[in-house]
């Protein structure tokens, strides 16, 4: 399949980031018909459309929307997931710097089926361009009425707040970015079924709905042109619905994002972006450096869908960071680099985490020094098991995946390394891509 | 109720409660760091993973795919829960393998070994080898969070009990995490002084030995410790502690539990505070003057030279005593005076001179302000003054959601939780109370008698900008909150500022009238057993009178019971013809006694104390007394004996049998009733109304 335009459509037209621009592309449709509606039916439209989470877990969207009470008897609130953290993902950012009008609309369609009072935004603090983008979006939506009190004389009103996050990664994790945006230490919060869901006790322990950047922005769509049509897209999937924007990175030639249907393959991804560069293609980390990695076989025969993706292959869509990489690269390397991501990321309140992550970052750290020992590869997965699922919050299972996913993938890379203390891909190229300490481990 | 099932046990258990609660129901155990009952449940540590499952409307179990936290999990119906299969095992060794990798595992000389938590879930569950061949963490072993309090980095399990519990419970939030991974550490904000009341317990529920107490590191192993369950008595609120000694000697001091008093916590005072036990400066023989110096001497000749100076002398000698005597010390001092020298000048207050007139409504336990709508702290430092009423008060607030006003005329942490602080200029008080009573009545939420509404002509709220300091609109909503379940919260402070009894007065009336509870608690140890056991004169003189009295001749003798009013009242002690001295610790009023009695500190003795609630707590003899001290009972009852053949008592709990007799209040306090938690015995107000004279 080819490149499908929905959210992109009119991502490089300038004008497109002003609200005259967006209303004359047929922007503010969705929230005019979704005004006109019962709540519970544009829920309905929602739910019809098949919609998933876009952050990472692919969680039913409307289910969160209809969780919502009913019958209002709390402020209600509505969090944008806008950290967008996970190495290789940076989708959301230009959807926020490009397609503000989107996501904003989307929250106040969410909004108005939720009954929410305000919206926050919780932006990745390094994303200056894409809060500067929103802070201009929103000021002209309330200037025109959509935004603010009585939104198009519906009588609803809504305010959108920005907050800039300070970068860090377990602050995209919903619970920990509520924290965060109450004032607290970037530390998750209790979750079900040890605490009340965010639908029935978010953020100030109020009923929250809390969706990413590009969740929102599919529900302007969604309600302009029906949820069944929305269905259509993807349809070959089991479950997957619409279309689905990959930050394409790596040994790739033309890196960027693509908005593809469900349905597509990884080799048509990788097409789109002008194919892999400097050599032949080796793995794939197709949905964000938390996922288990793919080698090229897989990657020939794979579907992206979640569950495509998940029965297959045990990876996933995840947050659509698609990284390729090709031959010249050192798997061993890859992961020690991904490891020391988690270690660093890791908020510290959890034993496996805490401990789990800087251990392997320990151990993987001495194999590429060339000191890795036997039984290395078998401890690194004990200790991934003693992470995965154990740990308080999602950060600790994304670190321990993508280290059992590349020795379950590339086994022989590890012996390799382990019992030679160098490299098995020798290259000028993998040397290259080594940090100086490590380049011994490259020389022939 | 809800039902559920425990390593397939049907059982029942009220919905929400934690797992890790219920389980114990069964007698069984989930183990746990970062989990303290006392404290929210924050799933950190992972060490309480069990497997957990829900019943399906078929019967069937359907199982959940990955282990939860027993600490965090609410009993729900249908849940199942097990707690002791192969895979739990396997991820408690993973928990513990964790926390070893780094841990320096220098048991052999850490201050917890042999009762650390650490040690004992390791000996459990935890695995017998290491796998970890890295470096360990390498942190800083002994940096100083306090002038108390010690922390080893290296040691910490990263568990939060410290944080939260600056957080929670001692409300000062002086501890926080910084950094973050494997890097977190507990620590006080920008490394300034770990600066709270409550800084030792922090020390107590670390699971491992991270605090450390910089009086107590590295002195003792733990099994080198005896341990005896004793009261702290340096204040009024009584804590109940374990007072752990080693060869005869004060060694360290531990919260104990008593739900109606401490809970389990102590302040910085009690904790830190015992030191004197072991002074070099303790009493050790009694002395009699010979000139200009003091020779040791027998008991005989000591007691000698006070009857000759004391027997039958009648008005012209008296007696004062501190706040550290038991009830038996208290009672028997009384009698030595009204039966064997026929005095009635023995007052127990030489801090403040209330004479009581009337009586005013028991003192409310402790416990039951949590169960308050609204506290008015009027007039005293409650942190400072009764820290552990303070930890109370605070709780109201923070988990019975009560509402709390201050006033006070300094900074004081109730402030930090306080819905208004009414901060009066100091010796305002008075003017303060008057306001509030003038506020209540004129607004109508109040009727008092036509005298008292006379006399408060001219206050109300609009004039206690002027009269106090404290703005109107702060007065007006203060008033405003007060009423049916509010309590009115004083101490005997409040009797050190300027027109005691104006405040006291207005303060008293202003609950009344407003049909809000009254209670004063006073701050001296057992100053409560005094008041109860009536150490006060019926018809002699008072504090005051008696130190004027020595002045101008009118005491030829006087009996301090470590009472030291040296300090306001030097002349007095100079003065006076023949003065005992009887107590623990050397001292400035020892310079002028004729004769000085060693006396037992409260550890060294058997007997009962009173705290400011009116609970009677017995604390049994940990250590012997150093030297020939001897209780204060026994040496009023050998005095007793020698003035006036008697049957004698031959120990203290005989004593509290007579006590009961002649105080029926006291009779649920007689050794073979008394609960381990105390009884709850005064009737009424432990503080009598000021009528003027303070001393
Ligand atoms: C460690 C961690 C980091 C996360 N970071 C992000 C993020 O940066 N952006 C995001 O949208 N979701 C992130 N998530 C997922 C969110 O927790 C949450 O599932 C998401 O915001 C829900 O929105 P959705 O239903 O629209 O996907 C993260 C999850 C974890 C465990
Ligand atoms: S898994 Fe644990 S340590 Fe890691 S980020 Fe989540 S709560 Fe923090
Ligand atoms: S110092 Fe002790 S109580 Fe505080 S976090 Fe560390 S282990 Fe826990
Ligand atoms: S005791 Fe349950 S997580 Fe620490």
């Amino acid at each position: 399949m080819p490149e499908t335009k929905l959210l992109f459509e009119h991502a490089h037209d300038p004008q497109f980031r002003t609200l005259d621009g967006y209303l004359a592309k047929g922007g503010y449709q969705g929230l005019k018909k979704a005004l006109g509606m019962d709540r519970q039916a544009v829920i309905d439209q929602v739910k019809a459309s098949g919609l998933r989470g876009r952050g990472g877990a692919g969680f039913p969207t409307w289910i969160k929307w209809n969780g919502i009470e009913k019958e209002k008897k709390n402020p209600h609130y509505l969090i944008c997931n806008a950290d967008e953290g996970e190495p290789g993902t940076f989708k959301d950012k230009q959807l926020m710097e490009q397609t503000p009008f989107l996501l904003i609309e989307g929250m106040t369609i969410a909004g108005y089926a939720t009954q929410a009072d305000a919206g926050y935004i919780y932006i990745r603090g390094e994303f200056v361009d894409a809060a500067r983008s929103l802070r201009q979006a929103i000021d002209q939506a309330y200037v025109q009425g959509y935004l603010g009190k009585n939104i198009l004389g519906s009588g609803y009103d809504l305010d959108l707040y920005i907050h800039m996050g300070a970068g860090s990664y377990e602050c995209g994790e919903e619970s920990a970015l509520m924290s965060s945006l109450m004032g607290e230490r970037g530390m998750p919060r209790l979750k079900f079924p040890h605490a009340p869901l965010p639908t029935v006790a978010g953020l100030w322990d109020k009923p929250t709905v809390i969706n990413n950047v590009e969740t929102y922005a599919c529900a302007p769509f969604i309600l302009d042109r029906g949820g069944e049509w929305y269905a259509t897209l993807g349809a070959s999937t089991k479950n997957s619905r619409g279309t689905k924007l990959f930050s394409v990175s790596g040994h790739v030639n033309k890196p960027g994002n693509y908005e593809i249907e469900f349905g597509t393959t990884l080799v048509e991804l990788l097409d789109m972006a002008g194919g892999i560069k400097g050599g032949k293609l080796k793995a794939c980390i197709p949905g964000g450096s938390s996922v288990p990695i793919m080698t090229a076989e897989q990657v020939e025969k794979a579907v992206i869908g979640y569950e495509e993706l998940w029965d297959d292959y045990k990876t996933m869509v995840g947050s659509g960071g698609c990284m390729f990489f090709n031959e010249h690269t050192c798997i061993v390397s890859l992961i020690w680099r991904t490891a020391q991501f988690y270690a660093m990321e890791s908020c510290g309140k959890c034993t496996p985490c805490r401990e789990g992550t800087k251990w392997m970052l320990q151990i993987l750290d001495r194999i590429v020094r060339g000191h890795g020992q036997k039984g290395d590869m078998d401890l690194l997965l004990d200790v991934t098991k003693q992470i995965d699922g154990r740990s308080f919050c999602g950060l600790g299972d994304a670190a321990a995946w993508p280290v059992a996913g590349a020795i379950r993938a590339f086994p022989e890379e590890f012996e390799h390394f382990i019992e030679h203390g160098r490299s098995m891909v020798q290259s000028e190229e993998a040397k290259a891509m080594a940090p100086r300490w490590a380049q011994p481990a490259f020389s022939h | 109720m809800v039902k559920l099932t425990i390593n397939g046990i049907e059982l029942e258990a009220p919905q929400g409660e934690l797992i890790v609660e219920t389980v114990k129901r069964l007698g069984l155990e989930i183990p746990v760091f970062c989990y303290h009952p006392r404290m929210k449940a924050v799933g950190m540590c992972r060490m309480c993973l069990v497997e957990t499952g829900f019943k399906q409307p078929d019967g069937s179990v359907r199982m959940m795919p990955k282990p939860q936290a027993g600490c965090t999990l609410p009993a729900s119906e249908g849940l199942v829960v097990v707690t002791d299969s192969e895979a739990i095992h396997r991820d408690r060794k993973g928990v513990l393998e964790f926390l070893l990798i780094n841990h320096p595992l220098d048991c052999p000389i850490c201050d917890r070994g042999g009762e650390c938590p650490l040690q004992n879930n390791t000996m459990a569950y935890g695995p017998s080898t290491t796998r970890f061949i890295e470096m360990k963490r390498h942190l800083p072993k002994a940096f100083p969070l306090s002038q108390y309090v010690t922390l080893d980095l290296e040691r910490c399990i990263q568990c939060g009990r410290c944080v939260r519990f600056t957080e929670e419970i001692s409300g000062d939030s002086d501890l926080a995490f910084r950094f973050r991974g494997a890097e977190m550490q507990p620590s006080t904000f920008q490394l300034t002084d770990f600066e709270s009341r409550f800084s030792g317990n922090v020390i107590e529920i670390c699971p491992v030995g991270a605090l450390t107490s910089a009086k107590y590191r590295f002195r003792a192993r733990p099994w080198d410790l005896e341990t005896s369950p004793g009261v702290c008595t340096e204040c009024s609120n009584g804590c109940n502690v374990w007072f752990d000694h080693r060869a005869g000697k004060q060694v360290r001091i531990n919260g104990r539990a008593n739900d109606g008093v401490n809970e389990e916590w102590t302040c910085d005072k009690g904790k830190f505070g015992h030191d004197w036990y072991n002074s070099t400066s303790r009493l050790t023989k009694p002395l009699v003057r010979r000139g200009d110096q003091f020779v040791p001497a027998s008991w005989s000749e000591a007691y000698e030279e006070i009857l000759a100076a004391f027997a039958d002398k009648g008005g012209k000698v008296a007696g004062l005593t501190g706040p550290r005597v038991s009830n038996e010390g208290l009672f028997l001092f009384k009698r030595l005076f009204s039966e064997a020298f026929g005095s009635d000048n023995v007052d127990h207050r030489w801090r403040s001179g209330p004479v009581p007139t009337g009586p005013v409504p028991r003192p409310l336990p402790i416990a039951s302000l949590e169960s308050k709508r609204h506290i008015l702290v009027f007039g005293t430092h409650l942190a400072e003054d009764l820290p552990i009423v303070h930890l109370r008060v605070r709780k109201a607030w923070s988990q019975s959601g009560a509402t709390v006003d201050v006033a006070y005329s300094a900074a004081n942490e109730v402030e930090r939780f306080a819905k208004a602080s009414l901060r009066c200029r100091p010796g305002a008080e008075a003017a303060l109370a008057k306001c509030l009573l003038g506020e209540a009545v004129w607004s109508g939420k109040a009727t008092v008698s036509d005298a008292v509404r006379a006399e408060l002509a001219g206050f109300n709220a609009d004039s206690a900008e002027e009269k106090s300091g404290v703005s109107g609109a702060t007065v007006r909503a203060a008033a405003a909150r007060l009423g049916e379940g509010a309590v009115v919260l004083t101490s005997d402070r409040l009797l050190d500022a300027p027109e005691p009894p104006s405040a006291w007065k207005s303060l008293k009336a202003l609950a009344e009238a407003t049909g809000s509870e009254f209670v004063c608690y006073p701050t001296g140890t057992n100053a409560a057993g005094a008041e109860l056991l009536g150490l006060v004169p019926d018809h002699g003189l008072s504090t005051w009178q008696i130190l004027e009295g020595c002045k101008d001749g009118k005491i030829e003798a006087l009996w301090l019971v470590e009472a030291d009013p040296s300090s306001t009242h030097d002349a007095a002690l100079e003065t006076v013809p023949f003065l005992v001295y009887q107590g623990t610790l050397e001292n400035e009023a020892m310079a002028y006694a004729s004769v000085v009695l060693p006396m037992a500190a409260p550890a060294e003795q058997d007997g009962t104390w009173t705290n400011c609630e009116g609970r009677v707590q017995r604390f049994r003899q940990a250590i012997a007394p150093p030297g020939e001290a001897k209780p204060a009972w026994r040496v009023f009852a050998e005095c007793l004996l020698r003035a006036r053949p008697s049957t004698p008592f031959f120990n203290p709990g005989e004593v509290m049998e007579e006590i009961a007799r002649v105080h029926p209040v006291f009779a649920p306090a007689q050794y073979s009733l008394l609960p381990e938690e105390g009884a709850l015995v005064a009737r009424e107000s432990l503080v009598g109304e000021p009528a003027g004279g303070g001393g």
